[in-house]
C-alpha cells in the first residue's frame, strides 16, 4: 500500500505531539531552576530541589509508603487475580457470566466514589487500620488490570497443552506452574507493570484512605502544591517520570516495545 | 460438579474482595442517600435546591462534554496519522503517547500549573510580547481545567483509536482504491465509518474519566471551579457532611452509568458490523 | 459490452527494501485472454498483481493497458477490477452499496448506480441479499459480491488474487466455472493469481509458471502439462523423475542413451521429438513402468503404495532413486529386482541442466 498523508495532517499531528510533550519538558526545566518559585525557562541550573526532596521527611515517607503499597497491592492482586483469570477461562461454562463483569467493576465505578465508600464502610465502619484500608483499596483498583490482561493471555493459550502434560503424568497443580504460567508470562509481566503504575499514580482512592502520618506520594504532592509554589514538586514529578521511563525500558526488555502499542 | 467447585475456589478470593470492599460499600453509600429522616428523596431535593451544587453539576457536565468532543477530534486525526506513518515512526509516536499516559495524573496536571501560572511560560511569553494587561490570571478558570483535561485524555484517545484504525484491513482500503476511491473518499466512506465504534468507546472513557476526576480540577480549578469530584471531597473531608457527599457520589454513579448505557446503545445502533 | 484491452508488462523489476522480488519480468496478456500466474508463495505472483493494481511501484519497467501507460498512475485511477483473497468487502456497507461503491466514485447518480448494481447482483444470483451486510453472508456469497463489485465498473482488466483459496473444495470448483463463464461472456482481459495448479490449468487460456521473481514458462495448460520447457516446470507439473542421459548410439529414430552407473535406455525420437546428445529424461511415476522382462533400467524395488488405479514403487536405480508404477494385477514385493521401461506418453525430453 502506498501510504500518503496530506501535509496539513502531518503538521496537525506534530502540533498535537508538541502539546503532549511540551508541558512535561517544562516540568523538567522548572525542576532544574535555581529559583525558589516555579518558573520556566529555568533561571540558573541547580539540582538542589532534588536534594530537597530527600531532606523533607514528608516526601521521604510518602515515597516509601507509595512504593510499599504499590508492591503489596500488585502482588496481592496477582495472587488472587491469576487464579480468577484462570478459572474464568478454564471453567467458563460452569461459572456465571456476571463473574467476569464483577472483576471489571472497580474501573466502572467512579474511583472517587469507591474511595469515599471505602472510607465510610471499611475504614470508619469496620475500623480497619489506615494502612490495611489503603492496601485493600489499591488492590481493588489494580485487580481489573490483572484479571483482564492475564485473561487475554489465557484466551490465546491452548488448554490442550495443559491436558497433554496431565496425560503425561504431571499433577494439575504442578502443571499450572510448569506449563500454564510460563506460557502467560508476558501477560503476568504486563499486568504487574500496569497495576504497579496505576497504584503509584492513584489519587482518587488514596485521597480518602490516607490518614495522619500515612499518606501516598500523589496526595503529598497535592497537599504541598496547595501551600507552596516551589520547584520541589517539579523535582518529584521528574522522579516519577524517570520511574515511567524505567518501566518502559523494562517493558521493552521483557516484552518488546510493540507490546506498548496494544 | 468438581469443575464448578474448582472454578469457584479459584475465583473465590477475588470475588470475595470485590464483593466485600466494593459492591457492599458502594451499595451502602447509595443506600445512605435514601435514609434521611426527612424522607427518601430529601437529600436529592437539598442537592437540587442548592443553586451552588446545581451549578457544580452543570459545570462538571460541561467540562466533561467539551473535553470529550475536543479529545475525540484531536485524537482521531492524530491516530490516523500515527496509524499510517512509516513503521519506525509509528512505534516512536506510540511510545511518545504512552509516556504521558503512564505518567500520573498529578504530574500532568501540575505541569499546567507551571505553564499557566503567573510566572508560567505562557505569561512570560505574553509579557515578552508586551501584551496589555499581561500577566493574565489564567489559573482557576474553567478554561484551565478543560485544557488540562484534554491534555490528560488525548493520549488515551490516540492509543485507543490507533488500535481501531489498524484493525481496518489493508485490503479493504486497497479494494476501495481499486474501485476508484480517492484518498479523501477512502477516509470519509471507509475509514471514518469503520472507526465510529472505537470513537464511541473512547468518548465514553473520556467522558466518564473527566466527569469523575479529582486531581485536575483540584489543582487547576481550585475552590472557584468546583466539580463533582472536588465537591465530593470537600463535603466528605472538609465539611464532614457525609450524607451530602454520599448524594454527590450517588449522582456521579447514576450519570456515569447512564452515559455508559446510552453510549453503548448508540454504539450498537451505529456499529456498521452489527447484523 | 465491456471495454477490453491487452495488458503489457515490460521488464518489471521490484524490490521490498533491499530484496529483489521481481526480476525483469515481461508478460503480454491479449485482449479478452485469461492468464494465470502460478507458483509457490514468494515466487512474485502477488507482487506482480500488486504492481499492476498500483499498490506497489516497480523499481524499473512499465505497465501498459491498451493505449494507457499505467506505470505512474495512482491505484484509484487505474480502472482495474480486483477480486481479493479475503474478499475485502466493506463491512459497514450493504451488499448493494458494496457493489455500487465503484460507481459512486465515478459520480454516477444514485438511481442509476443502484439499478446497475442490482443488475450485476442478479447476474451473480444474489439479488435477494442486496440489503444484507457482508457479515451475514457465507464465504461463497461474499466471493460473488466481490466479483460483482469488481465487474460492475466494467473494467478493461480484471485481476483475481487467490480468490478461491478460502472456499471449500466443492464450492471452489463451482466458483471457478462461474468466474470463467462471466469472464468469457464479458470478454474482459484477466489475470488470475493462484498456487493451485489444477485451478490455474482449468480456468486459463495460458498459464505463467513463476519462480524467484521470474516467469519460468508461459504457455497453454496443454503444452505446460505435456511439454515442460525446463526442469523447474517439469517438476512443478509432476514429472518427478529427472534422469541425466547421454546418447551412445543412434539408429534412425531409435536412440540409445546411457546414464550414471552404465544403465542404458532406448528411446524413440518419433514419439519424443528430437533428442540432443546430452539431455534429461523427465517422467511422471506413471511414465516409468515396472516390468520383469529384463529390458530397460534395472532397479531394486522399495516401498509399494496403493493408489487405486495402480501401485507406485520407490525404486533404487543406478541413476538414483525414482518413483515408478506397476499394474494392480501384479503386485511386486519390496526388495525384489525389476526393470523400468519409460512410457513415451508420460515422458519428455529436457535440455541438460547447467552444472
Amino acid at each position: 500500500m502506498i501510504r500518503r498523508l496530506s501535509p496539513p495532517l502531518i503538521v496537525f499531528a506534530i502540533l498535537v505531539y508538541l502539546f503532549l510533550l511540551g508541558p512535561l519538558v517544562i516540568v523538567i526545566g522548572a525542576a532544574l531552576s535555581d529559583t525558589t518559585y516555579l518558573t520556566f525557562p529555568p533561571q540558573g541550573l541547580s539540582l538542589r530541589w532534588f536534594e530537597k526532596i530527600f531532606e523533607m521527611s514528608a516526601f521521604r515517607r510518602t515515597i516509601v509508603t507509595s512504593l510499599q503499597i504499590a508492591f503489596a497491592s500488585t502482588t496481592l492482586a496477582l495472587l488472587i487475580g491469576i487464579p480468577a483469570a484462570y478459572a474464568l477461562n478454564r471453567y467458563r461454562i460452569v461459572l456465571p457470566s456476571w463473574l467476569s463483569t464483577l472483576f471489571v467493576l472497580p474501573v466502572l465505578v467512579p474511583e472517587i466514589v469507591l474511595g469515599f465508600s471505602l472510607l465510610r464502610s471499611v475504614q470508619v465502619g469496620a475500623g480497619v487500620p489506615v494502612l490495611i484500608a489503603l492496601l485493600l483499596g489499591h488492590t481493588l483498583i489494580v485487580l481489573p488490570y490483572c484479571v483482564r490482561v492475564i485473561s487475554a493471555s489465557l484466551a490465546s493459550f491452548d488448554f490442550s497443552i495443559e491436558e497433554a502434560a496431565i496425560s503425561l503424568g504431571s499433577p494439575p497443580a504442578k502443571t499450572f506452574f510448569t506449563i500454564v504460567l510460563p506460557n502467560v508470562r508476558s501477560g503476568v509481566i504486563a499486568a504487574f507493570i500496569l497495576a504497579f503504575i496505576t497504584s503509584i499514580n492513584d489519587v482518587s482512592v488514596s485521597l480518602f484512605l490516607t490518614g495522619p502520618g500515612i499518606s501516598t506520594l500523589p496526595i503529598q504532592i497535592l497537599a504541598h502544591v496547595e501551600q507552596f509554589f516551589d520547584p520541589v514538586v517539579a523535582s518529584v514529578s521528574v522522579l516519577l517520570m524517570l520511574l515511567t521511563v524505567a518501566v518502559m525500558v523494562v517493558v521493552e526488555r521483557t516484552l518488546g516495545l510493540t507490546f506498548l502499542a496494544k | 460438579m468438581l469443575k464448578r467447585f474448582a472454578g469457584w475456589t479459584l475465583s473465590g478470593p477475588a470475588t470475595f474482595l470485590v464483593v466485600l470492599c466494593l459492591v457492599l460499600p458502594v451499595t451502602a453509600t447509595i443506600a445512605a442517600t435514601f435514609g434521611s429522616a426527612k424522607g427518601p428523596w430529601a437529600l436529592y431535593q437539598a442537592f437540587f435546591e442548592s443553586g451552588f451544587r446545581q451549578r457544580v453539576l452543570w459545570r462538571t457536565l460541561e467540562i466533561a462534554l467539551i473535553t470529550t468532543v475536543v479529545s475525540v477530534v484531536i485524537g482521531f486525526f492524530t491516530a490516523y496519522v500515527v496509524s499510517r506513518a512509516p513503521p519506525r515512526w509509528r512505534s516512536v509516536l506510540i511510545i511518545l503517547a504512552v509516556f504521558p499516559l503512564l505518567t500520573g495524573v498529578v504530574v500532568r496536571s501540575f505541569a499546567w500549573l507551571i505553564v499557566l501560572g503567573r510566572n508560567g511560560i505562557a505569561n512570560n511569553f505574553f509579557v515578552w510580547l508586551g501584551l496589555e494587561g499581561a500577566p493574565y490570571p489564567m489559573l482557576y478558570t474553567q478554561g484551565s481545567v478543560i485544557i488540562a483535561m484534554i491534555y490528560l485524555f488525548v493520549p488515551l484517545m490516540v492509543l485507543t483509536l490507533v488500535g481501531v484504525l489498524e484493525n481496518i484491513p489493508d485490503d479493504v482500503i486497497e479494494a476501495a482504491a481499486s474501485l476508484g476511491a480517492t484518498q479523501s473518499a477512502i477516509f470519509r466512506q471507509i475509514i471514518f465509518p469503520l472507526a465510529v465504534p472505537g470513537l464511541i468507546v473512547g468518548a465514553v472513557l473520556v467522558f466518564t474519566g473527566s466527569f469523575t476526576s479529582y486531581a485536575t480540577p483540584q489543582l487547576l480549578g481550585g475552590d472557584r471551579q468546583m466539580t463533582m469530584g472536588t465537591l465530593l471531597h470537600q463535603r466528605a473531608m472538609v465539611a464532614f457532611d457525609w450524607d451530602g457527599a454520599a448524594t454527590v457520589a450517588a449522582i456521579m454513579v447514576v450519570v456515569t452509568l447512564a452515559i455508559v448505557l446510552a453510549m453503548t446503545r448508540i454504539a450498537r445502533r451505529l456499529n456498521p458490523m452489527a447484523t | 459490452m465491456t471495454a477490453t484491452a491487452p495488458l503489457s508488462l515490460a521488464n518489471l523489476t521490484a524490490h521490498y527494501g533491499a530484496t529483489k522480488v521481481l526480476d525483469d519480468l515481461s508478460l503480454e496478456v491479449g485482449a479478452g485472454e485469461l492468464v494465470s500466474l502460478l507458483g509457490a508463495s514468494g515466487c512474485g505472483k502477488t507482487t506482480t498483481l500488486r504492481l499492476i493494481a498500483g499498490f506497489l511501484a516497480p523499481t524499473r519497467g512499465s505497465i501498459r493497458l491498451g493505449d494507457t501507460d499505467l506505470t505512474a498512475l495512482p491505484a484509484h485511477k487505474r480502472n482495474i477490477g480486483l477480486v481479493f483473497q479475503n474478499y475485502a468487502l466493506f463491512p459497514h456497507l450493504s451488499v448493494l452499496d458494496n457493489v455500487a461503491f465503484g460507481l459512486k466514485q465515478r459520480g454516477i447518480a444514485t438511481s442509476e448506480r443502484e439499478a446497475r448494481a442490482r443488475r450485476m447482483l442478479d447476474r451473480v444470483g444474489l439479488s435477494a441479499l442486496a440489503d444484507r451486510l457482508p457479515g451475514a453472508l457465507s464465504g461463497g456469497q461474499r466471493q460473488r459480491v466481490a466479483l460483482a463489485r469488481a465487474l460492475v465498473i466494467e473494467p478493461p482488466l480484471l485481476m483475481f488474487d487467490e480468490p478461491l483459496s478460502n472456499l471449500d473444495a466443492k464450492l471452489r470448483i463451482d466458483m471457478r466455472v462461474e468466474i470463467r463463464q462471466l469472464q468469457r461472456a464479458n470478454g474482459t482481459t484477466s489475470v488470475f493469481v493462484t498456487h493451485d495448479q489444477e485451478e490455474a490449468f482449468s480456468i486459463s487460456d495460458r498459464v505463467a509458471i513463476m519462480d524467484a521473481g521470474r516467469i519460468r514458462q508461459l504457455d497453454t495448460p496443454e503444452v505446460l502439462y505435456q511439454r515442460p520447457a525446463n526442469a523447474f516446470v517439469a517438476r512443478f507439473v509432476g514429472f518427478e523423475n529427472l534422469i541425466d542421459l547421454r546418447v551412445t548410439a543412434r539408429d534412425g529414430a531409435r536412440v540409445t542413451a546411457e546414464g550414471a552407473g552404465g544403465a542404458t535406455v532406448t528411446l524413440d525420437q518419433d514419439q519424443l521429438g528430437a533428442i540432443p546428445d546430452r539431455f534429461v529424461l523427465a517422467t511422471r511415476p506413471d511414465g516409468l513402468r515396472v516390468a520383469t522382462g529384463e529390458t530397460g533400467l534395472p532397479c531394486t524395488l522399495g516401498l509399494r503404495t496403493y493408489l487405486g488405479r495402480a501401485y507406485h514403487y520407490q525404486a533404487e536405480t543406478p541413476v538414483g532413486p525414482v518413483t515408478a508404477s506397476g499394474p494392480l494385477s501384479q503386485p511386486l514385493e519390496p526388495g525384489g529386482t525389476a526393470w523400468l521401461a519409460p512410457d513415451p506418453e508420460q515422458c519428455c525430453i529436457l535440455p541438460p541442466e547447467p552444472a
